[in-house]
């Protein structure tokens, strides 16, 4: 009956347009006052869900984007790489992967990454006569790739829920190829969608106005540098080095272009507040949600049902996938690590999935989850970042989703593509 | 009607100032443990909890100036094929749950704080009640915000709604 | 089924000492109360972090919870002192003043909290360990960038052995130590093992600075629900749990020191402790401060 009410109350609300965030409070706090527990609970987990140091990274990516592009550093940066990638189908939805891809090292957090890069690549996209929509689905769905690329803080909860018997080492090596996987298919779907919506080719403008486009964008580029260099080599935290991005984004702007006024600062400060209250409020909310199936021990449930099933291992394995994407469509990502890796580890190695080889399956089965809905954080920044409602994103994110499902179903059923790279450096 | 848009219309901007204010000083709080971290070769132990604590309150201000101004994501699918009326009534559902919840910010948000009260923050040595005050604050502005949203539909007066153009301000 | 199920919460994974003790203590119960009541335990900080599941407690949400006493330092003045650095001189002297009316004092405590203290359990030795070399003397610490958790006792007590107290959450440790971004951390050998922290940092030096029980408390809404009967059977099932927890808890250090060994993590045993416990006088001074608390103090350090 309480998980009738729970889902009940939060679908309806849904449906009626409620916003997202208060679908889920609300459900959480109607499912609490049902089992007569203290309704203080519903709220505590709401103030402790958003009082998280590496939540930071998110207001500091959004207010660095929105900083960059309204001090001019982003159209230079997207305007060389315009330049560089114009010719080809979907040049800058390209750019977007293999941003992600970089930032990857940064976030470590696939909603930060969504914010450093949505924020900096929507709105110029947009300019430049790609569609909204498109621009956001890239970046949402590309974020993933931030959680396999080391250092992915989403593995060593992996590791620590294992109960510590599996090297940290071996898998942040082991995410390497399967983010790279996860990018080349991406890269594919951004083509076709591309020639498909036919979005315009730019001829190459040659290299005397490609070299003072760089030139132009320099600044923008050395910030790219001290991020990506910063975090790449391990100097900065994920908090820091968006911290950081605030940092340079203001005295670029200030002192270097002179191109932000005191009107624009106020106006980047209160777009970054407006979107990221919006997005923390629903991972707030979500934090009563997830604690509430945790309380009504809803995974576990899942996985006894799945258990005794099949005993064919790779009915078992996609079994698992599909429990893991159902579970990751309503819950965030490291509750869910951590309530379903001693669950479901000891099952997949008794059908002899080696525990490093399972972590990237999880790690990736759960980011896919950020991106969906109901619940998602990542596809609620992009949605914020792109100003756009979920329902115009959801209509064409498909092909993206399925180069997603497509990287995880060969993650899944190819251990070698997991397990060949630690092989090599142990 | 025009006259509390205008209090409430200050309210949120005031909210908003509030929260702009607090991710400028979040921002310098964390570049000053950077700076302190990898320039002065020395670790500041209050910064971490000082921000984390902001971010609460600019979240929670800035989550209820998004009922005033519409911003908060929703799922309005269903609600396009529905007649104007009914589309009009279910947006006054969803305010009435959002100022339900609200309500409870303010009573739990009170009841949490009160009971840590007596707690110190670690790094900060100010009370344990500081971390549950932007809930309540939050709350009450909820309610404020979704009271007048409702009022206005009853005037029949436009409320936005995320997806609307907003005025960027 | 059982009458009553008390709802139980622990940081710890499954198969830890504690979350198995506490299971003990289900076991205990149920064959106490015949079957009338039992215990459920979510591990792995399924219903929140320590500072949360406490609050969550005092309210009656969950029923048990198995929590450090770190949590506690800020609300509770008598849980500072069996935290304070260098107070027992070896973990045969914390079971002794523990087990004992100090123990049970400090468990009293707890009630002006809405919880009640139940039992204390083994929360091992914590040392210091790093990436960059042997230590053996303060000399060594200086300038040095530590891990520590959030919380006023520990930055002090890192900053009075002249070292850098960095407070970070547990999760990003793994990274920063192996990025240099901090030299180490410090904690008891199942944690720097289950951590992967050896992998990146592998001098450890047993300085065995904290020696800190863990405490078992209960809601004291659930508490007041129950009988007089009852409340002295989940008494004694704590009570019982305690050897179990502390026979499993020596069983998991033995095999995380050979683990980590193994691996390759170099263990620094010769030092002198005498200028690191000369360096927390300060730190004493600091949160001592009441008569009663410096009682208890007197008290600890004069039993055997
Ligand atoms: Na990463
Ligand atoms: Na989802």
């Amino acid at each position: 009956m309480e998980l009738w009410i729970l889902f009940g109350t939060f679908i309806t609300l849904l449906l009626i347009g409620t916003p997202v965030a208060f679908c889920l409070g609300a459900a959480s706090l109607a499912t609490v006052l049902y089992l007569d527990l203290p309704p203080v609970v519903v709220f505590q987990r709401l103030n402790s869900g958003v009082s998280v140091y590496a939540l930071m990274a998110i207001p500091f990516f959004i207010y660095a984007g929105d900083l960059m592009v309204r001090g001019d550093i982003a159209r230079r940066l997207v305007a060389l790489a315009g330049a560089l990638v114009g010719h080809m189908r979907g040049g800058l939805g390209q750019v977007n992967i293999m941003a992600s891809v970089m930032f990857g090292g940064v976030s470590g957090s696939a909603a930060a990454d969504a914010s450093a890069v949505g924020g900096l690549m929507v709105p110029q996209m947009k300019e430049r006569g790609y569609g909204v929509d498109y621009a956001v689905n890239i970046t949402v769905v590309a974020s993933i790739i931030a959680l396999m690329i080391p250092p992915s803080h989403n593995m060593i909860i992996y590791s620590i829920s294992a109960g510590g018997k599996i090297s940290i080492a071996d898998l942040f090596t082991a995410g390497i190829l399967p983010g790279l996987l996860l990018a080349l298919s991406l890269m594919v779907a951004a083509w076709f969608v591309a020639r498909k919506r036919g979005y315009p080719t730019e001829p190459f403008p040659g290299l005397r106005v490609l070299g003072q486009l760089f030139v132009s964008a320099v600044p923008g580029i050395i910030l790219i540098l001290i991020i990506f260099g910063g975090v790449r080599s391990g100097i900065f935290t994920a908090s820091e080095s968006s911290n950081i991005a605030v940092v340079y984004a203001l005295l670029v702007t200030l002192l270097v272009y002179r191109s932000l006024s005191w009107v624009d600062f106020l106006a980047a400060t209160k777009a970054a507040v407006r979107t990221t209250a919006m997005v923390l409020m629903v991972i707030g909310c979500a934090a009563s949600f997830g604690w509430l199936l945790a309380f009504l021990k809803v995974p576990a449930s899942l996985v006894m049902a799945l258990q005794g099933f099949s005993d064919n291992p790779i009915v078992i394995l996609l079994l698992i996938n599909v429990v893991l994407l159902i579970l990751g469509t309503f819950m965030d990502m490291s509750p869910l690590i951590v309530i379903t890796t001693p669950i479901f580890l000891p099952v997949a190695q008794a059908f002899g999935v080696d525990p490093v080889h399972f972590g990237v399956i999880l790690v990736l089965n759960l980011g896919i989850g950020l991106c969906t809905p109901p619940v998602g954080a990542v596809l609620f920044v992009g949605c914020a970042v792109g100003k756009v409602p979920i329902w115009t994103v959801m209509r064409s994110i498909w092909p993206f989703y399925g180069a997603a499902f497509a990287t995880l179903m060969a993650v899944t059923y190819v251990p070698a593509l997991s397990l060949w790279l630690p092989s090599v450096f142990r | 009607m025009e006259r509390v848009a205008r209090v409430t219309g200050a309210l949120a901007q005031l909210g908003l100032m509030l929260a702009g204010t607090g991710v400028v000083v979040m921002t310098v709080f964390i570049a000053a443990q950077v700076f302190w971290r990898y320039v002065l070769n020395d670790s500041l132990q209050w910064t971490e909890p000082a921000a984390v604590m902001i971010m609460g309150w600019f979240i929670f201000l800035g989550a209820a100036v998004g009922i005033r101004e519409g911003y908060h994501l929703s799922f309005d699918v269903l609600l396009y094929v529905l007649p104007e009326r009914a589309r009009l009534t279910l947006h006054t559902v969803s305010d009435v749950v959002v100022a339900a919840f609200g309500c409870g910010m303010i009573w739990y948000g009170a009841q949490l704080a009160e009971n840590t009260a007596g707690n110190k923050v670690p790094g900060l040595g100010i009370s344990g009640a500081f971390d549950f005050l932007p809930i309540v604050v939050g709350g009450v502005l909820l309610v404020l915000f979704s009271i007048e949203r409702i009022a206005r539909r009853a005037a029949g007066l436009p409320t936005l709604r995320f997806g609307d153009d907003h005025e960027e301000a | 089924e059982c009458e009553v199920t008390l709802k139980s919460s622990d940081t710890h994974p499954d198969g830890y000492p504690t979350v198995e003790a506490v299971k003990f203590m289900g076991d205990e119960l149920k064959a106490g109360t015949g079957g009338r009541m039992c215990v459920e335990v979510f591990h792995s900080a399924q219903l929140g972090e320590e500072k949360d599941t406490i609050e969550q407690t005092q309210f009656g949400v969950i029923d048990l919870n198995r929590v450090s006493l770190g949590p506690f330092n800020n609300i509770i003045p008598e849980t500072q002192i069996p935290s304070l650095p260098y107070i027992f001189r070896s973990v045969e002297h914390m079971h002794n003043v523990m087990d004992g009316p100090i123990g049970e004092e400090i468990l009293a405590a707890f009630e002006a909290h809405d919880l009640v203290g139940l039992a204390f359990y083994d929360g091992g030795s914590r040392s210091f360990y790093n990436s960059q070399k042997p230590i053996r003397s303060m000399e060594d610490l200086k300038g040095m960038k530590f891990r520590v958790m959030q919380s006023d006792l520990f930055v002090d007590m890192v900053s009075a052995v002249g070292a850098n107290a960095t407070p970070m959450p547990y999760g990003e440790v793994y990274s920063s130590i192996q990025t240099g971004v901090i030299d180490g951390a410090e904690n008891n050998w199942p944690s720097y093992d289950s951590s992967g922290h050896f992998e990146v940092a592998k001098y450890y030096t047993l300085d065995q600075h904290l020696i800190v029980p863990e405490v078992l408390v209960m809601s004291k809404k659930t508490w007041d629900g129950l009988s007089a009967e009852d409340q002295a059977a989940v008494r004694k099932a704590a009570k019982d749990s305690v050897p179990v927890m502390r026979d499993l808890w020596a069983a998991r250090e033995k095999e995380s020191e050979a683990k980590v060994i193994a691996a390759g993590a170099e263990v620094i045993t010769d030092i002198d402790k005498t200028p690191f416990i000369e360096a927390m006088v300060p730190v004493y001074e600091k949160y001592v401060t009441s008569d009663k608390l410096k009682d208890m103090v007197a008290r600890i350090q004069a039993t055997e």
